[in-house]
């Protein structure tokens, strides 16, 4: 339903005109997020550039019930910021500013289109970073980090987001600008920060975050070992972990990988490796050397191809530059690809990845993989090609098959990118109907109209939710009331 | 089909067995909260029999009170209706344990001491010591965001808490999180459970994220010239590369009767690392301290449990919990001795504080419940211009009814926290009138 024109005046006048986009062409560059499947321009795209404008933004669409999504750069993987029933968008983009840097208390607070990677070079001179290290940092937004819940590689040690955000101030769907949380540890009262991380703008839009700045270890170590089967490697991490080693990174890439990364770049894998193990240390001289030594022995001893350390920062980038251009290698093996990001637990690997195998035969596709092995977190990409009919749905039946196969192992749907409109649909393949009857019911409280990011995070239903209607426990009969 | 119940008290006995339902002057008088008495207790032998129980109550319009190892009984406001008391000690199963994958998922009544013997062999641990641990319930650690020493490191229980099933307050077991140690699969429930004193759900089952026990550890105390000197030293310590698990403030009144030496302020830090890094940077600590001309004695292990029963209440003395920040400790901790003096002439204030968080465990001796309040008043205002807090956690029914246990929460907030509770217990079945506002 397009815009009526005095809406759009009235927007208008609360951003000025160059926040606001209008004309079809401007629009369209907000159609979809990275999962360009799902395509949804919205009526109009406003940029705010203080809190209070996104507060007169929501109080205007709520009177006219108009669906709000916010966006930050656009990265995600989920179709979270698009607009699949129109409506207004708002961007942060114009909110990028860092408000405060407290080293003393090791946070800062920052506008949500502050990205990810400007607050750690704004602070690297002194010694400190922020944690959260999803792929896209260089270029996602601190508020789409937030809204996410995004990890990264090095959330094995340090932990995703939710650990690191110590407050947000956010305009909640009944346009409250409410601050949660704060510098100060502990407050009474529910968790509201906890929920409102990874919450995928249905609660509100965050206009500020209070987020903890950790010192930077001593000394990395980066090691990269090889082997011929992927339960070799998979025993090595589970080996390493039991020994009490926690890795800041333990990163997989299995045989199909290896080729598509070693036909590319050439970072030099062996050849006859079926798994590429990159583990990196970090913390004091002391331990990092300790653990480095045990890391590798125990690679050895799992029947390793070669284990290589890197000397120095120039080795350490070579032995992540295959890792990191793994989704870019795999387009030497197929136009396109689906990109899963499922979960088991780390025990699970060897079973899953015999799973997979056995699924990518079923379907006659095939599946690469990169993955964060310390965590269980997969991020199979099951390739098609797109001009072949048929493909596509034969990769999306594998793709399905694999997530139900992951939640049979005692995973979980999404590890760090989130559901948005992507896995709405699966989130009851892991949760009962009480259970997302109680995520409708806390979103009802932030957001009691419904207009924030609607059709995201959880699935439609016929009856809006109201029909996850669990059963209650049957009480004795009788004459007790 | 049971046989009809003709009384509230018939169809309990229906659903636990008449060996757990529990209605005599005796038992109900030993189950009091704040001098309360339930009119019965009930000890449930399965999650599904807490979920019967609770829609019970609700549908009969009764209050439920959890209780795990009731040693957290005095957290909140008394109770505005006390009629079912839930003792969930027979929930204290494991029900799955993956030693390989660093989790445990636990019945909510099982205790920390329980745990950590079972995951002393796989040299694994929980990473949470909040006084008196041991015996009590990891459900009630989580109701009541109880922590300890080790948050400097491994962070709090909504650090840990990867799962959790639960009931709501209409009886219905629901479950939130996930069973992995990553997942952003819906809405993050599990941080809604923590700290929430079960007044949004009874918690019934914990999924847990686990440690490897580090292959050595050492410990040292610090001994300082003031509080300004403990803070400056913390200081150096978390810009320095050293990696503490525990980095504790101590005041001179806490250092006595641990007993250590008499200073004026301490600093304790353990480090947990393999053996090399231990003694390395234990090294570094000691020359960091020489620089500040400062004493560094090694201490045992055995300190950290002393140091936790010293900052145990006995009694009726109080327990505040502090939160202020990191760049405050000297100056929260002469507003905390400042407060308690003026209100009690003859007060003694034991104080230990995660300094690198700028959260403080303040037991209150030699005070009476009136001159506590007094003392918590005046600190509130104090700590509350730093944006921190001020609850008490531990203290006689006569004190949280002269002052707010909480203090004020903002009205932003506060609507928001409302609103979930009028969502999930509109009846106020769970807990009612313990928590914040008096929800």
């Amino acid at each position: 339903m397009p815009l009526s024109g005095t809406f759009l005046a009235d927007l208008e006048r609360i951003v000025g005109p160059e926040g606001l986009v209008r004309s079809a062409e401007g629009r369209l560059v907000y159609e979809c997020d990275m999962h360009t499947f799902y395509k949804g321009a919205p009526d109009a795209v406003a940029l705010p550039t203080q809190a209070e404008e996104v507060v007169a933004i929501v109080n205007l669409c709520r009177r006219e019930r108009v669906p709000i999504v916010p966006r930050g750069s656009g990265t995600g993987l989920i179709g979270g910021a698009m607009a699949p029933l129109g409506g207004v968008m708002i961007g942060t983009n114009r909110m990028d500013r860092i408000l405060e840097i407290d080293l003393t208390n090791r946070c800062a607070t920052v506008q949500p289109g502050l990205i990810n990677l400007s607050l750690t070079r704004a602070v690297a001179t002194h010694g400190y970073f922020f944690a959260p290290d999803p792929s896209s940092q260089m270029v996602s937004s601190i508020g789409g980090n937030v809204a996410t819940n995004a990890g990264g590689p090095h959330c094995l040690k340090y932990g995703i987001t939710t650990n690191h955000v110590l407050g947000v101030e956010l305009v909640t769907g009944t346009g409250e600008l409410v601050r949660l949380g704060g510098k100060a540890a502990d407050r009474p009262g529910y968790d509201l920060v906890g929920v409102a991380v990874g919450s995928e703008g249905t609660f509100g839009i965050v206009t500020a975050a209070t987020v903890r700045l950790l010192h930077v270890a001593e000394a990395v170590k980066t090691i990269l070992a090889s082997f011929t089967a992927i339960e070799d490697a998979s025993e090595a991490v589970s080996a390493i972990i039991a020994t009490g080693i926690v890795p800041a990174a333990l990163e997989m890439l299995d045989a199909v990988m290896i080729r598509a990364i070693n036909e590319g770049t050439g970072a030099g894998y062996p050849k006859d490796a079926a798994a590429v193990l990159l583990i990196e240390l970090d913390g004091p001289a002391a331990e990092v050397k300790a653990q480095g030594e045990r890391a590798a022995r125990i690679c050895w001893a799992r029947g390793a191809l070669e284990v290589r350390v890197a000397r120095d920062d120039a080795e350490r980038a070579l032995l992540w530059k295959g890792r990191k251009e793994a989704a870019g290698a795999v387009g030497r093996l197929a136009p396109t690809y689906l990109l899963q990001d499922a979960v088991v637990p780390r025990s699970k690997l060897p079973a899953i990845m015999r799973e997979l195998i056995a699924i990518g035969a079923r379907h006659r596709v095939q599946i690469a993989n990169v993955f964060h092995a310390g965590d269980g977190n997969l991020h199979p990409l099951i390739l098609y090609d797109d001009r072949v009919p048929e493909e596509l749905e034969r990769a999306k039946a594998a793709n399905e098959e694999l997530l139900l196969a992951c939640i049979a192992m005692g995973g979980t749907v999404t590890g760090e990118h989130g559901i948005g409109l992507d896995k709405a649909k699966n989130l009851p393949f892991q949760y009962a109907d009480a259970d997302l009857n109680f995520m409708y019911r806390l979103r009802r409280a932030f957001d009691p109209d419904g207009i924030m990011n609607p059709g995201k995070l959880l699935p439609s239903h016929p009856a809006c939710g109201e029909g996850f209607r669990p059963a209650r426990p049957r009480v004795p009969e009788g004459a007790w009331i | 089909m049971p046989a009809a119940a003709r009384s509230i008290g018939e169809a309990l006995v229906t659903i636990a067995g008449r060996e757990e339902v529990q209605d005599d002057d005796r038992a109900r008088a030993a189950a009091a909260v704040d001098g309360q008495l339930p009119r019965w207790v009930v000890r449930p032998a399965s999650i599904d029999q807490l979920g019967r129980i609770v829609a019970l109550a609700h549908d009969a319009g009764l209050a439920v009170v959890p209780r795990g190892g009731g040693s957290a009984l005095e957290l909140g406001h008394p109770p505005a209706r006390v009629d079912v008391l839930v003792d969930l000690s027979g929930l204290d199963q494991v029900l799955e344990y993956n030693p390989d994958d660093l989790t445990i998922t636990v019945q909510a009544g099982i205790t920390a001491g329980t745990l950590a013997a079972l995951l002393a062999p796989r040299r694994q641990f929980l990473a949470l010591d909040p006084p008196g641990a041991a015996a009590r319930t990891l459900g009630g650690m989580t109701a009541t965001n109880a922590s300890g020493p080790l948050r400097a490191r491994y962070g709090t229980m909504r650090d840990l808490l990867l799962g959790v099933r639960f009931v709501q307050a209409d009886g219905v077991v629901t479950w939130g999180g996930s069973k992995v140690v990553k997942s952003v699969s819906g809405y993050d429930v599990p941080k809604l459970m923590v700290g929430a004193l079960g007044t949004l759900g009874v918690l019934g089952e914990l999924t847990l994220r686990l440690h490897p026990l580090p292959d050595a550890e050492g410990s040292w105390l610090v001994l300082l010239a003031s509080a300004e000197a403990a803070q400056a030293f913390v200081e150096r310590v978390i810009a320095s590369p050293l990696q503490p698990s525990r980095i504790e403030f101590f005041n001179d009144r806490a250092l006595r009767s641990v007993p250590v030496e008499a200073a004026a302020a301490g600093v304790a830090l353990s480090i947990g690392s393999v053996a090399e890094a231990v003694r390395e940077q234990g090294e570094r600590l000691g020359a960091m301290a020489k620089v500040d001309g400062a004493r560094i004695v090694p201490l045992p292990g055995a300190f950290w449990s002393r140091a936790a029963r010293a900052s145990t209440s006995e009694g009726n003395g109080a327990v505040l919990h502090v939160a202020s920040l990191p760049s405050r400790l000297a100056e929260t901790e002469r507003a905390i001795g400042d407060a308690v003096r003026t209100a009690a002439p003859r007060g003694e204030v034991w104080i230990s504080a995660s300094a690198a968080l700028g959260t403080f465990r303040v037991r209150v001796g030699n005070a009476s419940a009136a001159e506590t309040a007094v003392a918590t008043t005046r600190l509130r205002a104090r700590v509350i211009e730093l944006a921190g807090s001020v609850v008490i956690v531990r203290g006689p029914a006569e004190l949280r009814k002269t002052v707010d246990p909480w203090g004020p929460v903002e009205a932003g907030p506060f609507a928001l926290m409302r609103a979930l509770k009028d969502e999930f217990d509109a009846k106020r079945v769970l807990n009612p009138g313990r928590f914040v506002g008096g929800l």
